[in-house]
């Protein structure tokens, strides 16, 4: 599928020799047509995995509350649905749509076409034929019961192999770039396709093919899932933020010399934060020190991101009201500082005592994950689907239809949660409240969260609804006079250089 | 300006030193100071761990197969610190030692259900926890643990009722005629429980 | 258990050997000159600063492609 220019993959390794290619100024149609076939794959795979996903959810959100449903077969048992559940978001729809957005934005900031088109296809078909098999084992019950590694070993290979390929392909990419200066972007999105294989692999071996002995286990175990999440989907999540905020609203960075020390200090601290999941437990005192202290020190990075998002936007929020993206990219943004600032209490040990073991740590999971992350990823898709088809979106009704129905939710989700969590575990650590007078006044906190999930799925549907309505408007030579993105490039537009 | 082989570098080298730390380090340290061997007890003259039964080890599989991890929990916090030690749920705190012949270890994160370090000290009763794993609400109304009807069998009476079958009243009880006994996994699975207990004092915990 | 230490050795010598050198390299050759250069290499005459490039199917930014960027 390479195009007759591109160069074989001898050449990819030392772009230097390819003379040629440096001569002509990369359009971003022309990066946008390249990216069309495997970013659109990626997207629509993951957009199936969140559907997926969020029917798991629900069925796991309410048999927390009734559980005597569907509990006669052993593949819809709670204790398989939720890990399901978490797979099937965490590697499916997040993952996939993360590798999507960071090919999209790799290219752009490298100002290169996506190279190898055939290399990415194939690595999305593999990699959804791991998250398949893997999703499915965990359901007929074969999970390695090992939190956020639930993928059997038969099916973690594939994963392994496919993400591979990408990587691969990040590093041609990289070397390939036009653009000599580095965007902060970059920084994140390189480390990050580095740290995944490292972490995945590592974490693989040391569990579940040559497990090593006792609770060093949970040590690895936490050390990968945490840095799962921030040292994967944070940095993908912070590269699209970074990029898409000052694009949007078409001015730079405030500072670019804070955003060079939030990377820095992240990329130092939060890949020592994961032991506080294990604070109490069975672990030399040490280890657990180190991860509070750890955590205590993400103040740095991520008060430096929010000052440095913060003062970007000043003077522009108003365009939240008129642009998708930045709507998402905002809410995300927001909640990534109350997610990171959360998470540094709920390292304390005093306020680990009353939380650790309790819902408060699935309402703090969620506001990473969706509400920061999940976030960014629709706001990304906003913005990069209409670039990749020449098309607009069909719906701005459905656009904030979505946005709403997500941001309910997730508020919802997180007050019920984090508040039943504490009043949870307060009545959890005290011995005079028999113990199923704690799972009872749990009850109406959970059935909040379903309320919640089913606000979530009626935005998932609404964001499916003009996903596939755009998709379906390919096959209709485009007829509207100015698309939004050759718009925004005709010179009648007039915009004024600074 | 390349920016490249610079960021190639830090970048690993962040990960490296988490890696090293925590995860080799301890590693090493458990390695060293025989944290990873069984311990002679000097009272009895056994080993700590003790070796689990093979059934109890295929009882293992069944509860991570059914994801009790992600509502129960197997560490107790140390005395003082949360109510482990006054809910009853040890009499000691869990240490490193107890896992050794765990794989995986599921010290798990979550307490929707109580602690069961030591549920077989709790609760050594096989007919409780069959009535309790076919369904909660027999043994503990109001509680949101799920039912493993799966791991039961609803068959006819033929001539005689098996030992095995639960003694279920109305409402719980199967239709005349009929009665419910425990596929082998169930079997397993109480066999496993029956295992679980951290009690022994270890010179780590004294 | 051997490879386990092959790896802590290997990692203790050659990683702080590696981040020396790769400094060394990094300040010789003026790597952190001209950072906020870098914060403009994402607009050019394409998409040039003060350039809204995002809003709603069918609505309008009032204006907002015709002003300079107002800066605080
Ligand atoms: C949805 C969460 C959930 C899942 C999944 C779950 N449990 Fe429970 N479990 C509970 C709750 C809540 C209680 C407390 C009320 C009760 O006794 O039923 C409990 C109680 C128990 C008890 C009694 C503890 C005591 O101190 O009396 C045992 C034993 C037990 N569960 C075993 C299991 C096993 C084995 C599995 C997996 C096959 C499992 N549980 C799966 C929620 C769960």
């Amino acid at each position: 599928m390479s195009t007759p220019n591109s160069p074989s993959m001898l050449q990819a390794l030392s772009p230097s020799d390819s003379g040629e290619l440096e001569q002509r100024r990369v359009l971003f149609a022309e990066i946008d047509a390249s990216c069309r076939l495997p970013v659109l794959l990626l997207f629509v795979s993951g957009l199936t995995w969140l559907l997926i996903g969020t029917v798991l959810a629900i069925l796991a959100s309410w048999k927390m509350h009734n559980p005597g449903f569907l509990a006669d077969w052993a593949w819809l048992t709670f204790g398989r649905v939720r890990p399901a559940h978490l797979n099937a978001m965490v590697y499916g729809f997040a993952s996939e749509s993360a590798i999507g957005i960071s090919l999209w934005l790799m290219c752009r900031l490298c100002r290169v076409p996506l190279l190898y088109q055939w290399i990415i296809m194939l690595a999305a078909v593999f990699w959804n034929l791991g998250v398949l098999i893997g999703v499915a084992g965990i359901l007929a019950g074969d999970s390695t019961g090992i939190e956020w590694l639930e993928i059997p070993s038969y099916a973690s290979p594939i994963l392994f192999f496919s993400y591979a390929l990408i990587g691969v392909w990040g590093i041609i990419t990289f070397r390939f770039r036009r653009q000599p200066h580095l965007y902060v972007s970059q920084w994140y999105l390189f480390a990050a396709l580095f740290w995944f294989p490292w972490l995945y692999s590592a974490a693989n071996i040391m569990l579940v093919l040559a497990p090593v002995r006792g609770t060093v286990q949970a040590a690895v175990n936490w050390w990968f899932a945490h840095n799962v999440l921030g040292l994967w989907f944070t940095p993908i999540g912070l590269a699209a933020i970074y990029y898409f905020i000052p694009k949007v609203i078409g001015r730079p960075i405030h500072s670019y010399y804070l955003s060079m020390l939030g990377f820095w200090s992240l990329a130092l601290f939060y890949n020592w934060n994961g032991m506080h999941h294990l604070v109490g437990g069975p672990m030399p005192a040490w280890l657990i020190t180190v991860s509070i202290v750890a955590s205590v020190m993400m103040t740095i990075p991520v008060v430096t991101v929010a000052i440095n998002h913060h003062l970007t936007m000043a003077g522009h929020f108003r365009k939240m009201k008129y642009s998708p993206t930045l709507r998402f990219m905002v809410f995300g943004g927001m909640s990534y500082t109350v997610a990171s600032l959360t998470g540094v209490l709920m390292a304390l040990r005093s306020v680990s005592e009353v939380t650790h073991f309790t819902h408060n740590t699935i309402g703090h999971a969620h506001v990473g994950m969706y509400a920061f992350f999940t976030m960014v990823v629709f706001g990304s898709v906003y913005y990069i689907v209409p670039r990749l088809t020449r098309r607009e979106w069909p719906s701005a009704g459905l656009i904030s239809l979505h946005f709403w129905a997500a941001a309910l939710g997730m508020f919802l989700y997180i007050t019920a949660l984090s508040v039943g969590g504490v009043f949870e575990g307060l009545a959890m650590d005290n011995p005079d409240i028999p113990f199923l007078d704690v799972v009872k006044g749990t009850l109406p906190y959970l059935r909040i969260r379903t309320g919640a999930a089913f606000l979530l799925a009626i935005g998932h549907t609404a964001f499916l609804i003009n996903f596939v309505w755009i998709l379906a408007r390919l096959w209709r030579p485009y007829r509207q006079a100015t698309p939004m993105i050759i718009a925004a490039t005709q010179p009648e537009s007039g915009p004024i250089k600074p | 300006m390349n920016y490249g082989p610079l960021l190639f570098l830090g970048v690993f080298l962040t990960l490296a030193s988490s890696w090293c730390g925590l995860v080799l380090i301890p590693q090493l340290q458990l390695w060293k100071s025989g944290g990873l061997e069984a311990v002679k007890l000097e009272k009895t003259g056994e080993f700590y761990p003790p070796m689990r039964s093979g059934l109890a080890e295929h009882g293992r599989e069944v509860y991570r197969a059914n994801g009790c991890i992600y509502c129960h929990s197997q560490q107790v916090r140390p005395k003082g610190f949360g109510g482990d030690f006054l809910r009853n749920w040890g009499q000691r705190r869990s240490v490193g030692r107890d896992y050794l012949r765990d794989k995986p270890v599921m010290l798990g994160t979550m307490r929707t259900g109580p602690d069961l370090t030591n549920i077989s000290l709790r609760q050594p009763s096989a007919s409780w926890h069959m009535l309790h794993l076919y369904n909660p609400q027999i043994t503990s109304p109001g509680s949101i643990m799920p039912p493993f009807r799966f791991l039961f069998e609803t068959r006819k009476i033929r001539r005689m009722r098996s030992p095995d079958a639960l003694d279920l009243k109305p409402p719980f009880a199967p239709p005349p005629g009929y009665e419910v006994v425990p596929k082998p996994e169930a079997q397993l699975l109480v066999d496993y429980l029956l295992s679980l207990r951290a009690v022994t004092p270890l010179p780590e915990t004294e | 258990m051997i490879i386990l230490w092959l790896i802590f050795i290997g990692s203790l010598v050659l990683l702080p050997g590696t981040a020396l050198l790769a400094l060394r390299w990094a300040v010789r050759r003026g790597e952190f000159h001209n950072l906020q250069k870098a914060a403009l290499s994402i607009f050019d005459e394409e998409e040039p600063v003060g350039l809204v490039t995002d809003h709603f199917p069918g609505m309008e930014i009032p204006d907002a492609n015709r002003r300079a960027p107002r800066d605080p």
